[in-house]
């Protein structure tokens, strides 16, 4: 066979395997982009346009991005949305350091099984025994014990795929159900989490409106000092550690003086910010008449923070989780143990040792968390709070989805969508450019 | 440091790292599971115990379970969410299987260059596609419809992308090998690569139908009548008609979780690796 015969037939052979998915591809995906992005420069608008009003599609050049940037709900979103991105590094660090737990099973000798699995249950029952005997002897608190038993029954047994499963259940099964199941818990009347935090909140102002008035300043002071002194103490202790560590390196003596200044005012401020605390604190109080429960999702400023305490219930045993384990188990041991024996301890050891190692893991988690945190926040809004309440919890994926399918502005909307994506890649190629050398160090 | 100078207090020392190490990861597994339980336990309630404060139903209602029934057809939202989930799975997972079969085992003049286009359009946020396809799908006619759900899911860049990586990892003298047996390209996709691919398939195959069991945005804009929802269309209707009745709520919402947790636990192992290695290699 000639060449340009063969390189013909594979071609054909190529495109047949590829077409089911490219016809999808052309129809669904690549037509609508381009669709799409000539939809953003114009006017056209589901009640201007349509089959009884046969209005004229126009382009309108720049002007749907010009609306877009100067009208205020726009940078009200688009705040929104940073503003439940701030969960991702909580989320990113329970996950590390749940992978860490999982990662810190200690090799038991086998029949060790059998003590663990008593100790475990006589531990429980302990506690549900001193619990049922108590005052607080609720059926809540014996769940709990219960509870405990079966986790620990089942992971002392199996081991440590047991926890890894129970972790990634409610990443696995977010959805509607399951923001479903967090608006009833977030109810403030007959939710449970009210419930839980409000003998909390009455315990702690019950305390603080207590202390004796006259001796409030006195007591503010007291405590000021004594944090100053922890303060003090603890800094000492970590210099010295640290330099223990490092013998070869002594601080030059007015960088050294440099040094002790600025911590000197950093205690200095800490104590001040404690005395004011403690001094305010009762008035306010008893001004407030003590700690009331938020509203959660009905409360302008209560309604982010709620999506955020949901979101990472459901990101802790995510697919981040997983890949910290499984970059943890590639961790050479050789290294920690190289480490272990020149007297490195556990913390430093993670953070010169394991850290760096997960670099390239953390930089990929991070790109990831971002993107989807930037195009999220649709579904947990539109069942849980509906974008409101005043429009505190519409992300620009709400936005997009309130203009386009809700309003109609169709032009409008693909102006929103196209901006989201600007950001996205902005983000993305700033993640590369600095990422990636971070990664590399 | 002294670590074997005597045998009983290493044992006992590893025998309370063990045990500290489970009481720490039953905590957190209890605290992760707390909502799930009340979920359980409120759609056990009576009405009149719903609004009362404890975890604890007097007596367990399972009949709460069958009320859903009667609400709502919500039957009829499993059947179509099932439906949705499993077209859409077979469809993706089979036309991304021999889209990445074209792009890593066989070579033809422009695949890279098709490929990358693939790759590009991963970055798009979904929303950017939707508003012009949601315009197609009226022009059509399958608004409101379950077809109009499927068919732009049927195919993805993600899945290609996945299963592309897969493929990648097996060695290529197993298609030399398969070539000088005489053996054709479908032979070498179905019965060597395709075998091979098997992890990477499950993966797919499970985040394909997990993600179209809990699809929300698309089948929202596209489903107008109540017989075609899907579960989680119905389940925000069922909110909003359901009043103060959360206990039936908790209940519909408890048997829409449960087939993901029966599914999670027949593949969580091959589904762990799936992900861990999918992302290493990617």
């Amino acid at each position: 066979m000639k060449p340009s015969s063969v390189s013909f037939r594979a071609l054909v052979v190529g495109l047949a395997f590829l077409l089911p998915n490219i016809l999808g591809f052309l129809t669904f995906t690549l037509a609508p982009l381009f669709v799409s992005l000539a939809m953003a420069f114009t006017n056209w608008d589901l009640r201007l346009h349509n089959m009884f009003n046969g209005g004229e599609i126009k382009f309108v050049g720049l002007a749907n991005f010009q609306r877009l940037l100067t009208l205020p709900d726009f940078w009200q979103y688009f705040g929104n949305t940073l503003f439940l991105m701030l969960g991702i590094p909580f989320s990113i660090a329970a996950s590390l350091l749940t992978a860490l737990l999982l990662s810190h099973q200690p090799k038991s000798p086998r029949r060790q099984a059998i003590p663990i699995i008593l100790a475990g249950t006589g531990l429980s029952a302990g506690c549900g025994l001193l619990v049922a005997a108590g005052t607080a002897g609720s059926a809540f608190s014996l769940l709990i014990a219960g509870l405990f038993t079966l986790m620990f029954l089942g992971g002392a047994s199996v081991g440590t795929g047991f926890y890894r499963t129970i972790y990634y259940l409610p990443n696995f099964t977010a959805g509607v159900a399951t923001f479903l199941l967090w608006k009833k818990m977030y109810d403030p009347q007959t939710g449970p989490v009210n419930a839980a935090i409000q003998p909390a909140l009455d315990r702690i102002s019950a305390l603080v409106t207590s202390a004796p008035s006259h001796s409030g300043t006195t007591l503010s002071w007291l405590m000021a000092g004594m944090s100053a002194v922890i303060l003090f103490v603890g800094m000492r202790l970590v210099a010295a550690r640290h330099a223990f560590d490092r013998t070869d390196y002594r601080p030059h003596r007015h960088q050294a003086a440099k040094r002790s200044v600025w911590r000197a005012g950093f205690v200095l401020a800490i104590a001040a910010g404690v005395f004011l605390l403690s001094r305010e604190t009762p008035g306010f109080f008893a001004a407030a008449g003590g700690l009331k429960t938020p509203n959660w999702l009905t409360d302008y400023h209560w309604a982010k923070p709620a999506l955020m305490i949901m979101g990472f219930w459901a990101s802790i045993g995510s697919n981040n989780m997983l890949l910290y384990l499984a970059a943890l188990g590639n961790v050479p041991k050789e290294l920690q143990e190289a480490a272990s024996i020149d007297g490195a301890g556990p913390l430093q050891r993670f953070v010169s040792i394991t850290w760096p190692q997960l670099a390239p893991v953390t930089f990929f988690i991070i790109i990831m968390s971002v993107i989807s945190g930037l195009q999220g926040g649709f579904e947990m809004a539109r069942t849980m709070t509906q974008g409101g309440p005043g429009g505190a919890t519409t992300t620009l994926s709400y936005f997009v989805f309130s203009e386009g399918f809700t309003t109609g502005r169709l032009g409008y909307a693909s102006a929103i969508a196209w901006t989201l994506f600007a950001f996205v890649f902005a983000v993305t190629l700033l993640n590369w450019k600095f990422g990636n050398r971070a990664a590399n160090e | 440091m002294n670590k074997s100078k005597r045998p009983l207090t290493r044992k006992i020392r590893i025998f309370l790292q063990t045990f500290g190490y489970h009481v720490l990861s039953a905590l957190l597994g209890v605290s992760l599971l707390l909502p799930f339980v009340w979920m359980v336990l409120t759609s056990l309630k009576s009405l009149t115990e719903v609004d009362a404060p404890g975890w604890f139903p007097a007596t367990p209602r399972w009949s709460n379970y069958l009320e859903v029934f009667s609400q709502i057809p919500y039957a009829r939202f499993y059947a179509n969410s099932l439906v949705v989930a499993g077209w859409v799975t077979l469809l993706q997972v089979t036309t991304s299987a021999l889209a990445a079969f074209s792009f890593s085992r066989l070579r033809w003049p422009g695949r890279d260059r098709i490929f990358v286009a693939y790759l590009a359009t991963m970055m798009l946020p979904g929303l950017v596609m939707m508003v012009p396809n949601y315009q197609v799908m009226i022009r059509i006619g399958l608004v409101d419809s379950l077809a109009g759900l499927i068919l732009p899911a049927a195919f993805s860049a993600f899945g290609t992308f996945l299963l592309r990586q897969f493929m990648l990892s097996i060695p290529t003298s197993l298609d030399e090998a398969a070539e000088i047996d005489g053996a054709s390209k479908w032979r070498l996709f179905w019965d060597i690569i395709l075998p091979l691919t098997r992890p990477g398939l499950i993966t797919l195959t499970v985040f394909t139908f997990i993600g179209n069991y809990n699809s929300f945005f698309w089948p929202i804009v596209m489903l107008r009548s109540i017989d075609n929802y899907t579960l989680p269309v119905g389940m925000l209707y069922f909110d909003s008609v359901s009043g103060t009745t959360t206990h039936l709520l908790m209940a519909a919402a408890t048997m829409s979780v449960l087939p993901m947790i029966f599914i999670f636990f027949l593949v969580q192992k091959t589904l762990v690796s799936g992900i861990q290695e999918g992302a290493v290699k990617g």
